[in-house]
C-alpha cells in the first residue's frame, strides 16, 4: 500500500513538472496592453451596410474593404462603419479573403476558381488562373498575397498547395504536395490564406495544421510557430490556434492571425513572438474571428463571421 | 347551365395544370450529417461541390444541426456511396443520410 502510494505521488510529481514545462515553454502571456473593442457595425441581411457571412477584409488609407461572401460583393466602409459603396455583384460568386496592391483589390473566387482584380473604386479588370488542379490552376482558393514585381501567391484549400505565381498567372513554384495533406515533409493541411511581409517573406496559414509557417524570398522555411512544435496540436492558448483563417501582415509589420476555433484574433512580431490576443466569444454553432487587417493609426478590423458584422479594436494604452 | 360547365372545366383544368405543375418539380431532398462543419472554408467546399454537380438544384448548410441539405431536379437521385465520394472529396466524412421525395 505505502509503494503505491509513494508511485502516485511520483507520477503527480511528474505530471505537475510537465504542466510546468509546457507553461513556461509553450504559453506565453501578453507582451502589450489589451486591446479594446471600439465598435463594432453590421447585421444579418442583403442591404447595403448588412452581411451576410462576411469571409475577407482589408485596409486602405480611411478605408475598409469587406468580403460579403452570400452576397456576392465586396463592401467598402469608412473606419466609423459608414458605407461607401459596394461592387463585384456581377463578378463574384464567393469571394473570400482580400489583398491590395498598387491601387488594386484582389479578391480570391471560392466558387469561380479565380482571383479577381478589380480598381480600388469597384470597376472588374481582370481575372487569373483558372479551375483545376495543374500548374497555375486554382481549386476553391481562399486567399491571395501579391509580391512588389506583381507575383501572386494562392492557397488552395484543398489541394494542399501555396502557389506562385506570374502576374499573367503563369506558374513559377509552390509550397506544399498537390493533393496530399500532411504534418511533415513540406506537407500543408488545408492552407487557407497568405500574406507578404516588406521583406519579401511569405507567411502561410497552414490552416488544418494549426500553424504559421514564414518562408524566405529564396523559398526556404525561416520559422513556424502554432502550439508545441508547430505539429498540429491545437489549444486555446496563447500561441496556440484552432483552425486558422486568415492572416494580415500590419504596417508596423506585425503578423495577426485570424484563430477562429477560439473566435480571436493573435499578434505576433514577423519571427513568431506572441504579443496579443483579443475577440469576441461565440454563443455558436459557428464561430467569429475569420478576417483580420490593421490600418496605419493601429486600429484593427475584424470580420465576424457569426455575427455578421464587423468589429473594430484599438490598441489599450 | 352554362356559366356551370365553364366553371367546372375551368376547375379541372387548375386541377390538371397544378398537378403536373407539382409532378415538374418532384425531386428529392438529402440531409447528411457531417462533423466540423463550424469552418465557413469546409463548409463552402462542401456546397460548390455540390453546385456544381448535375442535376443539384439547391445546397443548404444547417450549421446548428450539422446537416448539409441538398435538393435534386425532378427525377434525378443520387445513390448513397456518391454523395459520400463527394463529401470524401471536400475533406469531410458522412455521418449519415436520409432521403425523402420531394
Amino acid at each position: 500500500m505505502k509503494k503505491i502510494l509513494k508511485i502516485i505521488q511520483w507520477l503527480l510529481f511528474v505530471v505537475l513538472v510537465l504542466i510546468g514545462v509546457i507553461y513556461f515553454i509553450w504559453i506565453s502571456s501578453a507582451q502589450e496592453p489589451a486591446y479594446i473593442l471600439e465598435k463594432t457595425w453590421g447585421e444579418k441581411g442583403s442591404a447595403k451596410g448588412q452581411f451576410n457571412e462576411p469571409t475577407g477584409i482589408t485596409v486602405k488609407g480611411k478605408e475598409v474593404f469587406v468580403s460579403d461572401s452570400r452576397n456576392q460583393r465586396i463592401q467598402v466602409f469608412n473606419p466609423d462603419g459608414v458605407i461607401l459603396r459596394q461592387f463585384g455583384m456581377n463578378n463574384l460568386e464567393r469571394p473570400m479573403s482580400l489583398t491590395i496592391a498598387k491601387d488594386e483589390l484582389y479578391v480570391a473566387d471560392y466558387f469561380a476558381d479565380q482571383i479577381k482584380v478589380f480598381s480600388l473604386q469597384g470597376d472588374y479588370r481582370r481575372s487569373i488562373g483558372r479551375p483545376g488542379t495543374g500548374p497555375g490552376e486554382f481549386s476553391i482558393p481562399g486567399g491571395v498575397a501579391v509580391a512588389e514585381n506583381g507575383d501572386l501567391y494562392v492557397p488552395g484549400f484543398t489541394t494542399q498547395r501555396v502557389q506562385q505565381l506570374r502576374a499573367d498567372g503563369s506558374f513559377v513554384r509552390q509550397w506544399g504536395i498537390t493533393g496530399e495533406a500532411g504534418t511533415f515533409g513540406g506537407k500543408l493541411r488545408y492552407p487557407t490564406d497568405v500574406a507578404l511581409s516588406k521583406d519579401g517573406t511569405l507567411f502561410i496559414a497552414d490552416g488544418y495544421n494549426d500553424r504559421i509557417l514564414a518562408i524566405a524570398p529564396d523559398g526556404q522555411l525561416l520559422t513556424k510557430w502554432g502550439g508545441p512544435f508547430a505539429m498540429n496540436i491545437f489549444g486555446p492558448f496563447n500561441g496556440w490556434f484552432a483552425t486558422i483563417t486568415g492572416i494580415s501582415i500590419g504596417p508596423s509589420g506585425n503578423v495577426f492571425v485570424a484563430d477562429f476555433y477560439n473566435d480571436r484574433v493573435q499578434k505576433f512580431t514577423p519571427d513568431g513572438v506572441f504579443l496579443n490576443a483579443f475577440g469576441i466569444k461565440s454563443t455558436g454553432p459557428t464561430h467569429t474571428s475569420i478576417a483580420v487587417a490593421e490600418a496605419d493609426d493601429g486600429s484593427v478590423f475584424v470580420a465576424d463571421y457569426a455575427n455578421h458584422q464587423i468589429q473594430k479594436w484599438r490598441p489599450g494604452k | 347551365m352554362k356559366f356551370l360547365l365553364i366553371s367546372t372545366t375551368l376547375f379541372f383544368m387548375a386541377i390538371t395544370l397544378l398537378w403536373s405543375g407539382s409532378g415538374f418539380a418532384a425531386g428529392t431532398q438529402y440531409n447528411m450529417r457531417v462533423d466540423g462543419l463550424a469552418c465557413p472554408f469546409c463548409a463552402y467546399g462542401i456546397e460548390k461541390k455540390f453546385i456544381k454537380t448535375e442535376g443539384v438544384d439547391s445546397v443548404d448548410i444547417d450549421l446548428q444541426k450539422g446537416l448539409v441539405i441538398v435538393k435534386t431536379h425532378e427525377g434525378k437521385t443520387f445513390k448513397e456511396e456518391k454523395l459520400k465520394e463527394i463529401i470524401n472529396d471536400s475533406g469531410f466524412t458522412m455521418k449519415s443520410v436520409t432521403e425523402k421525395n420531394l
